[in-house]
């Protein structure tokens, strides 16, 4: 909801006088904080776990890996999984055994993190997604400016029991899209915990999410998907918790500009689920979460895919 | 109450007897209008009086032989002779002095009253000064003019709303002929909802707010409508870049009454549609409003009035998809004399605010949510001239809400869920007395009390929450629900008024204050600006009353050889409790467990203002400036340190000037400049999952500022001719206007964000990061608009 408000304000930016300028402000100097990146699945092959490190804001490289440490997740059945460093700095993998997968749905998970004689711990518990039952092409038809809009949508169906979050991750011809403001999650069937969407199809503006809208060079608008276009859409499960880290990433993250900044929040740190167990000892940033995963993708092959016109 | 009643007349009535009132109506004699803060100065005495918001005043004094001077800036001055036997009506018609010596008045009492009044902590701006100040696209404002004042500001331009002396857009309570103005925008910030056309006077309560209001804890905006021309016909009306507007008044009942109706409308999507093709069958994009009056004079001592407002923006992609906002309010007044001395209002009030917001195509998928705040309002309220030397004020107000937070419902691939939220009812009940005193020629002190009674009330429930952990969202623990009609959370609380005049010499006086407001409704709104779409949200178990105490003092003098330079230098220290903040992440919007993700913080501002003003003459004008700094402390925030709030300006410099070239030709121009306001900067950037995250080391809130702000605005307005090409005068009158907003184009930033540059990134490669600075209004604007009056 916020981003239709947020899209219909950029809109009204049309007509403005509004300016916008790259600068480059001094920044206060920070020392550099452990990041913790462990998100997993229950898809088939090995799990990994990533630990780096916070970098200057304006320092545009990939963040230094965090080698040596010793990464272990424990079921509540207390089976252990070790993630070994790989080859790849900072990169830590559990490698399944033959024929298995990451994790059982419903069960609770501990991550304990070991760096340079501190010790980090996080806990999450693996939550259930719905399968996805199809994906449709539709198109809105363009007019003077604006092209014809082919558009991807999926569906499916949120369980009856309340209390689900999911994030949704769409790929264009293999590529995550990852802008800021193509974070897409759900809470049931609708955007918040408190709205009362539960054990329907997600909502429509969630259905149809899962569509880039570029610009060209020309700074026209750009048909999402075209003919020989593929696309895949996965739900992960996720906790409360990591559904509002999620919200805050995003809130804290895509700034379109224009008129949307007059509704801006200050920025704030997002939180995170990880905990350094000396409460005096370094800070520690990054997220822990297990969730079942599903996902399905469909190629764009003719226009006769196409099912509906708006 | 009938014993509270005794309790002020009877010694009143009784020591009374052999003393004598002249009272009465002031107004302009060329349209009826009532003059608000006209004076009656009674020369012998060195005493006097002012007509209040009605046009009337009182005075008693004993029988005798007395010259009563009646004045108004900008009008002709009548004396009378008056031989006092007996209890006097006297109702005066002031009329204006030479047409083209129109002054401009901010404190609209006659020149003395900066100094004289015991009035603190004030600003009155008549229409006739607003209309004059350059104005962005040609349009003049209320709220925008206000902000030329000492101690407002905004957080930048097309933000909505104003921020007195520390105090956020929410806590100011903007009436419209007594009915609460929940949000006073239209499309964003850049226009209020008040036609000029329509305003008689405005006055702005920054301070010292007399015990008869209460509601909000940093200001009250009284706006007063025009009640229409009693002599005759007029139409005004105007012609202007983003809208234009009509207004009619006229006499009835053969000039025993009379109404205004006024209307604008803004016609962006008229011109628009033929290059916007977003604007398809039932799109729309503009914003209306009509506001109208009515008054009838039963007789000497009985007057009714009617007035309304119905306004609203609209925003449709097309008939399905959009979202609208308005506010409508109707009040109904009563003003009734008992007698000579005793002055009566009592006023029926209607407002309401409402939103609503949908989208999806067709039946089968589609979203709509509506929300509204209505409240209806009854308050008698009388004023009890005792004598020269005493005025008691009391009354009592009553308001009754009704908030619903979301009427809203979702259809997702034909399956339809009901997703409102419960209603809220609640009442808010107030009792005022106060009196003004004057204790010698020199010494003057008003002291008020003002009770007021919250109460929320079934059908309904509330929440208890888990404990907070700073920064982290609750969760509900308990439910508790409540039957119709019984009553879930109480608060009272007594909010005493103080105020003090002492004049050092004819040309000086020193003035200081106490208030104390409470505020039961909250404005729900995390973001820079205030949007359409922010809730307000009652007073309840886990939201507290915000509270409000503040202290000024200040030196007024009049300088000049005509005496006709006003300064004034106020200083003010404002404390408040249980400000609302938020948790990082707070969901606003159709959230039922909303109060789980409120924090409360206090606040403290204080500053200094200085406004010097020219009243009289060629150039008239004013120099404004304000040192100030406001803060909040709230924990989980800022390292449970004090930070400055988003719209603390250090400095803040405001220039009008407005000058009469020769007879047609009139110039305005005005200067602002403002320290920037703060924003929060962050040290520090990590990825989690490819996706890119700004961080500040420091957890500060509100760490560095924004470049200063600076900018000119002039205009020019042109007279048309007062005499046809045959000599005859002509009937009509009109005027142009030819501004340049922002003159010497700069681009002041409204903010500075920190992004991800907008290319895709494949996965695994190094993201991009920078700094924009964004500028609203990054160029000159020009403007011009056409004004007649027939």
């Amino acid at each position: 909801m916020n981003r239709f408000v947020k899209l219909s304000f950029a809109l009204i930016a049309f007509t403005t006088v509004a300016c916008e300028d790259v600068i480059n402000p001094d920044l206060q100097p920070a020392s550099p904080v452990l990041v913790v990146d462990a998100w997993l699945t229950n898809q088939p092959g090995p799990q990994s776990i990533k630990l780096t490190r916070s970098q200057p804001y304006f320092e545009s490289v990939l963040p230094p890996g965090v080698s040596g440490a010793s990464v272990t997740v424990v079921d509540q059945l207390g089976t252990t999984y070790t993630f070994n460093e790989t080859e790849s700095r900072g990169v830590y993998t559990w490698v399944p055994p033959a024929g298995e997968v990451f994790g059982t749905i419903g069960y609770e998970y501990d991550l304990t993190v070991i760096v340079g004689g501190e010790t980090f711990v996080a806990a999450s518990k693996m939550g259930q997604v719905p399968a996805i039952d199809s994906i449709t092409f539709f198109v809105t038809e363009g007019g003077q400016f604006i092209p014809d809009l082919y558009q991807a949508e999926f569906w499916a169906k949120d369980p009856l029991e309340p209390g689900n979050a999911y994030w949704i991750k769409a790929y264009k011809n293999g590529q995550w899209l990852s802008k800021p403001s193509e974070i897409i999650t759900a809470y049931d069937a609708g955007f918040t915990k408190g709205s009362g969407f539960n054990g329907i199809d997600f909502l429509p503006p969630i259905r149809r999410a899962i569509n880039p809208f570029d610009e060209a060079d020309d700074g026209s608008i750009k048909s999402p998907y075209v003919v020989g276009d593929s696309v895949f859409v996965e739900i992960h499960a996720v906790t409360e918790a990591a559904f509002n880290f999620l919200n805050e990433v995003s809130i804290q993250t895509d700034r379109p500009g224009g008129f949307s900044e007059l509704f801006a929040t200050p920025l704030a740190n997002v939180d995170t689920n990880l905990k350094n167990t000396n409460p005096n000892g370094s800070p520690v940033l990054g997220f822990f979460n297990v969730g079942a995963k599903s996902g399905l993708g469909r190629k764009f092959s003719s226009l006769d895919e196409v099912t509906r016109i708006e | 109450m009938r014993i509270f009643l005794l309790f002020i007349f009877l010694p009143s009535l009784a020591w009374a007897q052999n003393r004598v009132t002249i009272s009465g109506y002031i107004k302009d004699a060329a349209n009826g209008e009532a003059l608000i803060g006209a004076t009656i100065y009674i020369k012998s005495l060195s005493t006097g009086t002012t007509t209040n918001v009605y046009g009337f005043y009182s005075v008693t004094l004993d029988p005798g032989e007395y010259e009563v001077i009646y004045s108004y800036i900008g009008y002709t001055t009548q004396t009378k002779l008056l031989a006092l036997i007996t209890n006097t009506r006297i109702d005066i018609e002031l009329a204006v002095e030479g047409k083209q010596l129109e002054e401009v008045v901010v404190s609209a009492e006659s020149d003395q009253q900066g100094v004289k009044a015991l009035e603190m902590s004030t600003n009155q701006l008549d229409i006739k000064t607003i209309t004059r100040i350059p104005a962005f696209l040609g349009e003049a404002d209320v709220i925008k003019s206000l902000q030329q004042l000492p101690g407002v500001s905004t957080v930048g331009e097309g933000a909505s709303g104003f921020n007195v002396r520390g105090g956020n857009v929410g806590q100011n309570l903007i009436l419209l002929d007594e009915a609460s103005v929940y949000n006073s925008s239209h499309l964003l910030g850049f226009f209020s909802v008040f036609n000029p056309d329509a305003v008689k006077d405005t006055k702005l309560y920054k301070g010292a707010v007399p015990a008869q209001f209460g509601g909000r804890i940093a200001s009250l905006l009284d706006v007063r409508m025009k009640e229409g021309n009693n002599k005759e016909y007029e139409v005004n009306g105007g012609i202007g870049t983003i809208f234009s507007r009509a207004a009619v008044e006229g006499p009835l009942f053969n000039g025993d009454g009379s109404f205004i109706v006024a209307g604008r409308r803004s016609y962006a999507d008229v011109l628009a549609r033929p290059f916007v093709d977003l604007l398809s069958e039932g799109g729309a994009l503009n914003f209306y409003d009509l506001t109208g009056k009515a008054n009838y004079n039963i007789n000497e001592r009985n007057r009714i009035f009617l007035s309304g407002y119905t306004g609203r923006d609209q925003f449709f992609f097309d008939k399905d998809q959009g979202f609208s906002w308005g506010n409508n309010t109707g009040t109904i007044r009563w003003n009734k004399i008992f007698n000579d001395r005793l002055f009566s209002n009592f006023s029926g009030v209607f407002s309401q605010y409402d939103y609503s917001l949908q989208f999806g195509e067709n039946d089968q998928d589609n979203f709509k949510w509506q929300s509204s705040i209505r409240n209806l309002t009854f308050k008698p309220s009388f004023s009890y001239f005792i004598n020269a030397d005493n005025e008691i004020s009391f009354g009592a107000e009553a308001n009754y809400y009704s908030f619903e937070p979301a009427n809203a419902y979702g259809t997702s691939n034909g399956t339809r869920l009901d997703v409102s939220l419960p209603e809220k009812y609640n009442l808010e009940a107030a009792l005022y007395l106060g009196n003004s005193q004057r204790l010698n020629s020199n010494i003057a002190v008003e002291y008020g009390l003002r009770y007021s009674y919250f109460v929320g009330f079934g059908p309904g429930s509330q929440f208890t929450y888990n404990d907070t952990i700073p920064g982290t969202r609750r969760t509900p623990i308990a439910e508790q629900t409540f039957e119709k009609g019984s009553a879930m959370s109480t608060y009272q609380n007594f909010e005493p008024r103080f105020a003090f005049k002492a004049e050092l010499n004819d040309q000086s006086s020193v003035k200081a204050s106490y208030t104390r407001m409470v505020q039961y409704l909250h404005l729900i709104s995390n973001t820079t600006a205030s949007n359409p779409l922010d809730v307000w949200t009652p007073t309840s178990n886990n939201i507290k009353p915000e509270l409000g105490d503040q202290w000024a003092v200040g030196y007024f003098r009049n300088l000049g050889k005509e005496r006709n330079y006003e300064l004034s230098v106020e200083a003010y220290y404002r404390n408040t409790q249980n400000q609302i903040d938020y948790i990082d992440g707070a969901d606003l919007l159709i959230n039922e467990f909303l109060e789980g993700d409120l924090l409360a913080g206090r606040g403290r501002a204080y500053g200094m203002e200085f406004f010097l003003q020219r009243k009289t003459g060629r150039l008239t004008g004013w120099i404004a400036y304000t040192l100030a700094r406001t803060e909040l402390k709230v924990d989980g925030i800022n390292r449970n340190q004090w930070y400055a709030a988003r719209f603390d300006q250090t400095h803040n410099l405001k220039v009008s000037g407005f000058y009469d070239i020769n007879r047609r030709w009139s110039a305005s121009a005005n200067f602002t400049f403002v320290s920037g306001t703060p924003s929060t900067f962050p040290t520090s950037r990590y990825l989690v999952q490819g996706m890119l995250i700004p961080h500040n080391a420091n957890e500060s809130r509100n760490n560095v500022r924004l470049p200063a702000y600076h900018r000119l605005d002039i205009s020019f307005r042109l007279e048309g001719k007062t005499v046809k090409r045959n000599g005859k005068e002509r009937k009509n009158s009109d005027y142009w206007v030819f501004g340049v907003y922002n003159a010497y184009a700069r681009k002041n930033p409204f903010s500075i964000y920190f992004t991800q540059g907008d290319e895709r990134v494949a996965q695994g490669s190094p993201i991009n990061s920078e700094a924009r600075q964004l500028s609203i209004i990054g160029t000159v604007v020009p403007s011009v608009s056409y004004n007649f009056n027939f």
